[in-house]
């Protein structure tokens, strides 16, 4: 008889919940006053989100100049920002869509606040193809829509124009995702809340979601066919935005290894933020019970796993321009390591790869100070990778003679700023008015009727 | 006028003009007018129009955002030789400097706007130098005088005329000093007009000088063979070329004319067997000269007397000719290598030629006397019809210069030079010209010597006036204005006849000294008119040629040859060079040449020291660290400039250019984008670079630009420099550079006797092409446009670079902006360094868009604005480019130029100088070279309105167009008889980074040196 209990799962939520009690812990964060810690992190975010938008502002009106690119070096931080942000976006899609394939039910803690970092990721990442242009108010011509302009239309060839597609069926996919799975939880809340205006919008927004088992059933089907459809994207679009380097002809972005490499760089440092996040929420929102330390723990080995990616990709890279003779190629990534721009190589590579190795030891991965601080550090090197990437290739490429020095503007600084206030105004609005934890889904997981069909179970037995 | 200007925003000047000249009737614009109408009564009727009109543009602008167009009206009646957007061209003489090449001028809708070489001219070729190319912006100069100035308050002509000639008669009859001051003087008219102003004069006199002087050239010539002349030299006809300090390619007296003729003599293919002129050169800086020398021998410029008079004296025993010296002197060069120079020379006597740019006589005069020995003189140096292209006596400028201090001169009369910034101690010499009774300046502009000038002519710019010049004795050419005046201003000449009391046009003038004068001169087959006709249809005449008379070397000469004996001391040299953009400064207030990169340094918008690397690592001292320069005793201010390490240089000299620091450059304070980081343009000072010409002295009555016993001290960090090549070598520094491997030579060299013996060696045939994407989808059946590029040839003056600038509308960015590598140069020159044991020699490569026939720009442009013409040329479409500068990113040759601001176009009168045919480019978008795509339709247009086939020889881009040394050359590659078709089967042509197979349409020929060494692999890094 004991064999039964012991092949039982630890239990997914701590404090033997009830589904009432859930109901009440999460619509009780919406539903309650604003606390002083959110007003302080909100207008902290928003403050950093102005910075942005007179940045931008200056940008728009001044010109292209005011960045600190040149003949040279034609994307810096522009598309630095464009990739980290879109890596980030990484984590939600994987978790949500992908561990749903694969019923990994511990999903359901971090799904609904990792959709929401994916959306507020690809807008923040969606703004930098269309800041770096020139030209922004013509971002349009980007699209292929019916116009008066004759033959002409966009360059099918171009990965800019992949990019486009990719990124945007990212964002729709992953919208309609987080949206369709947050139905029975705004319904729940609509039946709950007095407030006429929450009741009109999240009436509304639920679709007249009745709670029937007809309904539900056809919920699951589209959550399932969703999850199918939005699986394959976790892949394409990072791989799509590394063909924006590797279709290129430049020592360093020329490589057919940079599609993995940056997915799993996305992935990692999507699940990276993730974490920071969901530690500083779990504190903030009291959601301990909800995202207690195992969580934290499988989250983390997910990190490690990752992060061998990358290392395994960046020794590849020298493996390649190595065995492949041409010596651009190995000028490229020996600049990279020794050049004038090393120390932004030795943080990727500290931050991904030397830092990360910490998590081998449980006693890291479940110290919630020192998980916080390694995925703070993986932020930093990820965010550098793109640098590494994009700048060190294109600053010394073929012709000694065009080399040139890179060294970003203020303006440039402000507006990665800006997109960190964006992104964090955003969160603190999802935090503030929308269910952080997915209810409906978490409470399929609860410990609450286990206990009490095990319990059950054994009084038949004997 | 309707045609030049749109609404409202009229010039000054131009409108009078064009109808006068053109004798045409043009619209004035009714707007206009009633615009002015209002502004004096305003009435209840105006009121409601413009209450009216007001709304009705508010609700436009609701309407559409941008700009209604402005129409330009039409000729109500055409002119008949006028057709509009045409454009016609007169052939005329470059005033931007006294060598006199011939121009012609590019003149369209009544202004010109563009200045190319005369190809027909018998010294230029139709090459046409980096300032020639920029003069033309002299004349749309708005700060330019635009009336004459007393007291500098704006005054009449005939107040100026009345007060000149008043003087002028005191002096007359009290014998007061009268001095006219000018650099060379080569016009026959201006020259007969001094003189006919000083004969009536007791004490009067004429005095040239150039402000980088040649004095001692004609002084050795006077002395050795009797005549106060520079000679005219032919590099072409010379096989061996030994120069001494001499930086013929560069600024030396003639160097359009210098780098055209040398350059065919480094034509390695001109014959049936490989061949070229062997070139040695001895030098303390590193020129462009020295930059293409097969040889070149680092001296400072102490040891130059030394080393000539030991080869002088080499050579006087091959010739069995007594010299005044038994022995050699000690030198700093070993015998070995001055024996083996020796050899070489006398073995190709009559097709030698010896040059010398120093300014000491008794180093001329050896010169004068190892030209002899050889037999130059008559075959490759020509005395009889010598050069007149600079003719400033030194000696009398030190005279006059005294005079000037003792207070004993009454009437000065400046023009072309500019005293109180050329020549040192300049603020005493200013405070000595303020005592002199009368100061008449002409100048276009108010430079520091207006300044204590009492009246200030109004000088016309030379493309408004009609002038004449003689720049090589029997060569006379004549330059006709383009454009009416756009001032109340005159020609010097015209300033002349009337203070002589005769007030002519410049054009009366000149044609009546031809008819007088030089007419009979010539072969006078038809009548003067038909003479005329000619000259100015065709810009110069040549005068039937005189024999070559026999070489006049005066013996007794050697006497004065100084033969003091060398001791090596370790001071330091300082030599004030000019630089290719700069000159003396006359055109500083040129914002091209100011953004024109130095050729070896690559240093815009400022003059620096150099410095050999050595020195600068015992003083421990990097690019753009900030130094004190003194001189030993002197009592010469201490001038503090940037720091720019120079390799290839002797480690006791030190060189700094003249012509910046002056007045003329207050103006770029805000000439680059204004935006939170923008640091200005100008220096602290407010100037662009420091006048460093106060250093040069007298020595022996010769001005000096190589003083001794310079300091140096380190004062601290500067702000960086603004260079446009940062990494000078193509060889990657080891930890850079994986072991066993090195980059593949962008740049291929080899030596003369490699190329002889294998034409392969320099340029390995490759095996195979790489694959094609594209198979056979993409074949140019009609033309194929390309270009080939001759390094051998090229020798970095960098005139295309500015050619280019001019014809595509290309913008000045400003220092700052040229320090962020944001210079908007379509076509750069890349100078790398190849470090031979410590010794460098230098290459340049001519780099512009490569036209890639898989071009890595076009895949990835987003909105198709660059895409492929089925010619081959590599287009690109501003009004499509939405500038997401992907296209740069991935071009390998990195010569795509973004518009980071909207560059200023706020100078009406300066835009009257855009070149119609090319758009303006707003900010945000992509430009790069087009091949000059206007001109190449301009010329399929006519030949199709002409019913004959497009000849690609009709079509020259501006940067081939410009080149003095013919090292460009475009055309098309599926004509087989093309001169770029058969250039490009050269055994030298290799494509740059050929291995990436972008296919680039522009083919290099690779450099060849005339050395023994017969390893051909000699590849840059």
């Amino acid at each position: 008889m004991a064999e039964v209990l012991e092949i039982k799962r630890l239990p997914l939520v701590d404090g033997n919940k009830t589904p009432e009690q859930v109901t009440i812990d999460i619509a009780g964060v919406v539903e309650a006053r604003t606390g002083k810690l959110w007003w302080i992190g909100f207008i902290i975010s928003a403050i950093c989100l102005l910075i942005g938008v007179i940045a931008t502002a200056y940008l728009i009106g001044t010109g292209m100049g005011v960045w600190g690119l040149n003949n040279t070096v034609g994307w810096a931080f522009d598309i630095t920002n464009f990739v980290f942000w879109i890596g980030i976006g990484h984590a939600g899609t994987l978790i949500s869509a992908v561990l749903f394939l694969f019923r990994q039910q511990w999903r359901t803690a971090v799904n609904r606040s990792a959709e929401a970092m994916t959306i507020f990721a690809v807008i923040c990442a969606g703004l930098f193809p269309v800041m770096h242009m020139g030209r922004p108010w013509l971002a349009h011509w980007m699209a292929p829509y019916p116009n008066l302009r004759g033959p002409l239309w966009i360059n099918f060839r171009s990965p800019l124009v992949w990019d486009f597609f990719a990124i945007l069926t990212y964002l729709t996919i992953s919208a309609i995702f987080w949206y369709i799975g947050m139905m029975p939880d705004l319904a729940a809340i609509r039946d709950r809340t007095k407030n006429k205006v929450r009741k009109w919008l999240t009436g509304t927004m639920s679709l007249g979601w009745d709670g029937s088992t007809r309904t539900w059933q056809r919920y699951e089907i589209v959550y399932l066919l969703l999850a199918g459809l939005a699986t394959p994207l976790v892949i394409s679009v990072h791989t799509i935005v590394s063909w924006d380097f590797a279709t290129s002809v430049i020592p360093g972005w020329h490589t057919t290894i940079l599609p993995p490499y940056f997915v799993a760089g996305a992935i990692f440092s999507g699940m990276a933020m993730v974490l920071t996040l969901m530690i500083i929420a779990r504190k903030t929102m009291h959601l301990e019970e909800y995202i207690t330390i195992r969580h934290i723990d499988t989250m983390c080995k997910v990190l490690i796993a990752t992060s061998g990616m990358v290392a395994l990709a960046y020794m590849t890279e020298f493996m390649t321009a190595m065995y492949s003779e041409n010596q651009y190629e190995q000028f490229a990534f020996i600049n990279r390591a020794v050049g004038p721009l090393a120390f932004a190589y030795w943080i990727m590579v500290g931050c991904n790869v030397l830092i990360p190795q910490l998590l081998w030891f449980k006693s890291v991965r479940t110290s919630l100070i020192s998980v916080f601080i390694i995925t703070i550090f993986i932020n930093i090197g990820m965010w550098f990778e793109r640098f590494v990437i994009i700048v060190t290739s294109l600053y010394r490429d073929y012709l000694p003679a065009s080399w040139a020095d890179y060294t970003p503007t203020s303006i440039e600084i402000a507006i990665l700023v800006g997109s960190f206030g964006l992104f964090f105004t955003l969160f603190h609005l999802f935090c503030r008015l929308l269910p952080v934890i997915s209810m409906s889904e978490i409470k399929g997981v609860l410990n609450f009727g286990r206990e009490k069909q095990a319990s059950l179970n054994q009084e038949e037995m004997q | 006028m309707s045609l030049l200007k749109k609404t409202g925003t009229r010039i000054k000047g131009t409108k009078e003009s064009l109808e006068e000249k053109q004798n045409t009737h043009f619209i004035e614009m009714r707007g206009e007018e009633d615009f002015h109408a209002g502004e004096n009564e305003f009435n209840r009727r105006d009121f409601l129009k413009i209450a009216g009109f007001s709304f009705a543009a508010g609700v436009a602008m609701v309407g559409c955002v941008r700009p209604p167009v402005e129409k330009a009206i039409p000729f109500l009646i055409q002119p008949e030789e006028i057709i509009p957007g045409k454009a016609y061209w007169y052939a005329s003489t470059c005033g931007g400097c006294s060598a006199g090449c011939g121009i012609l001028v590019k003149n369209r809708d009544g202004r010109p706007t563009k200045l190319e070489g005369n190809p027909d001219h018998p010294l230029s070729h139709g090459g046409l130098c980096a300032i020639g190319q920029a003069s033309i912006l002299g004349l749309y100069d708005s700060r330019r005088l635009k009336q004459p100035l007393i007291a500098n308050a704006p005054a009449d002509w005939t107040q100026i005329d009345s007060e000149v000639i008043s003087k002028l008669s005191s002096a007359k009859q009290n014998g007061g000093k009268v001095r006219i001051l000018t650099g060379t003087v080569n016009s026959p008219t201006e020259k007969q007009l001094t003189g006919e102003m000083l004969s009536g004069l007791e004490n009067g006199k004429h005095i040239e000088y150039d402000a980088v002087s040649s004095s001692a050239v004609s002084d050795a010539h006077l002395i050795s063979h009797n005549k106060r002349i520079i000679p005219r030299y032919f590099f072409e006809r010379a096989d061996v070329i030994v120069s001494f300090d001499c930086d013929f390619l560069d600024t030396w007296i003639s160097p359009v004319e210098h780098t055209s003729a040398y350059a065919e003599g480094r034509d390695v293919e001109r014959g049936e067997l490989p061949e070229m002129s062997l070139h040695i050169q001895f030098e303390g800086r590193l020129t462009v000269t020295g930059s293409k020398a097969d040889q070149r021998v680092r001296v400072t410029p102490d040891e130059i007397t030394p080393v000539l008079v030991n080869l002088a004296n080499i050579l006087s025993l091959k010739a069995g000719v007594s010299f005044p010296l038994s022995q050699l002197l000690d030198s700093p060069v070993n015998k070995d290598l001055l024996n083996e120079i020796a050899d070489k020379l006398w073995g190709n006597r009559g097709k030698s030629l010896v040059v010398c740019g120093n300014q000491d006589i008794s180093c001329q005069l050896a010169v004068n006397f190892i030209n002899h020995l050889l037999g130059s003189y008559g075959n490759t140096i020509d005395v009889d019809r010598h050069s007149n292209q600079r003719s400033g006596n030194d000696k009398e400028l030190s005279a006059l210069i005294e005079d000037i201090h003792k207070g004993e001169v009454d009437l000065l009369i400046i023009n072309g030079v500019n005293p109180v910034f050329d020549l040192h101690d300049s603020k005493k010499l200013g405070e000595a010209i303020k005592k002199i009774p009368l100061v008449v300046n002409i100048s276009p502009r108010v430079d520091e010597t207006c300044e204590v000038s009492n009246i200030v002519c109004a000088e016309s710019h030379y493309l408004e006036n009609w002038s004449d010049s003689e720049p090589v004795e029997g060569i006379f050419s004549v330059s006709q204005p383009t454009i009416n005046k756009f001032g109340d201003t005159r020609a010097f000449a015209e300033c002349l006849s009337a203070w002589l009391g005769t007030p002519k046009s410049a054009f009366d003038l000149i044609s009546n000294n031809w008819r007088e004068n030089i007419f009979p001169k010539s072969e006078k087959d038809g009548s003067f008119q038909a003479f005329w006709d000619r000259t100015v249809h065709d810009g110069y005449i040549e005068m039937p040629s005189k024999e070559l008379k026999t070489d006049s070397f005066d013996r007794s000469s050697l006497e004065s040859i100084e033969t003091k004996s060398w001791n090596a001391d370790n001071s330091l040299s300082l030599v004030l060079y000019s630089s290719i953009a700069m000159r003396e400064g006359r055109h500083s207030y040129n914002p091209f040449l100011l953004e024109l990169p130095d050729p070896i340094s690559k240093v815009t918008w400022d003059n620096c020291l150099s410095v050999s690397p050595e020195r600068a690592e015992k003083m421990g001292a990097e690019n753009g660290d900030i130094v004190s320069i003194s001189i030993g005793e002197s009592d010469t201010k201490p001038i503090q400039l940037p720091l720019v390490i120079q390799p290839g240089q002797h480690e006791n000299v030190i060189a700094a250019a003249i012509g910046f620091g002056s007045k003329e450059t207050v103006r770029f304070k805000d000439v680059n984008p204004q935006w939170i980081d923008a640091k200005s343009s100008v220096g602290k000072d407010g100037y662009v670079g420091k006048n460093v010409a106060g250093f040069s002295t007298f020595n022996n009555g010769l001005r000096q630009s190589n003083i001794k016993n310079a300091q140096i001290t380190l004062i601290g960090k500067g702000e960086p420099l603004a260079f446009t090549q940062e990494h000078n070598s193509l060889d990657v520094r080891d930890p850079l550079l994986p072991a066993g491997s090195h980059r593949d030579p962008i740049i291929k060299e080899g030596t003369l006797t490699a190329f002889r013996d294998d034409p392969h060696s320099v340029v390995p045939h490759t095996e195979h092409e790489g694959d094609d994407l594209w198979g056979d989808d993409h074949q140019k059946k009609g033309h194929f446009w390309g270009m080939a590029i001759d390094l051998n040839r090229c020798t970095g003056c960098e005139a295309c670079v500015v050619s280019c600038q001019i014809e595509n509308n290309i913008p000045v960015v400003g220092k700052d902006e040229v320090r962020r590598n944001r210079e908007m140069h379509w076509l750069r020159i890349d100078r790398y360094y190849n470090d031979n044991d410590g010794d460098v020699s230098v290459v340049f490569q001519p780099m512009m868009c490569q036209h890639c026939e898989n071009a890595p720009c076009e895949t990835v442009c987003p909105v198709l604005a660059t895409v492929h013409s089925s010619e081959g040329l590599n287009q690109q479409i501003y009004n499509r480019c939405v500038g997401t500068r992907y296209c740069s990113n991935n071009c390998p040759y990195k010569m795509r130029r973004f518009n980071w601001f909207n560059y200023a176009h706020e100078d009406e009168m300066q835009n009257l100088l855009l070149n119609p045919d090319v758009t303006v480019r707003s900010r945000g978008i992509m430009e790069k070279c087009t091949f000059c795509v206007q001109r190449i339709q301009e010329a399929k247009i006519d030949a199709k309105s002409r019913g004959v086939k497009v000849n690609d020889r009709s079509i020259k881009p501006a940067c081939q167009q410009s080149c003095p040394a013919n090292a460009i050359v475009f055309g098309d590659m599926n004509d087989p008889e093309s001169q770029v078709a058969k250039l490009l089967k050269s055994q030298r042509k290799y494509r740059v980074l050929e291995e990436i197979n972008v296919r680039p349409s522009v083919g290099y020929l690779a450099m060849i040196r005339n050395k023994p060494e017969s390893d051909g692999g000699m590849h840059h890094g």
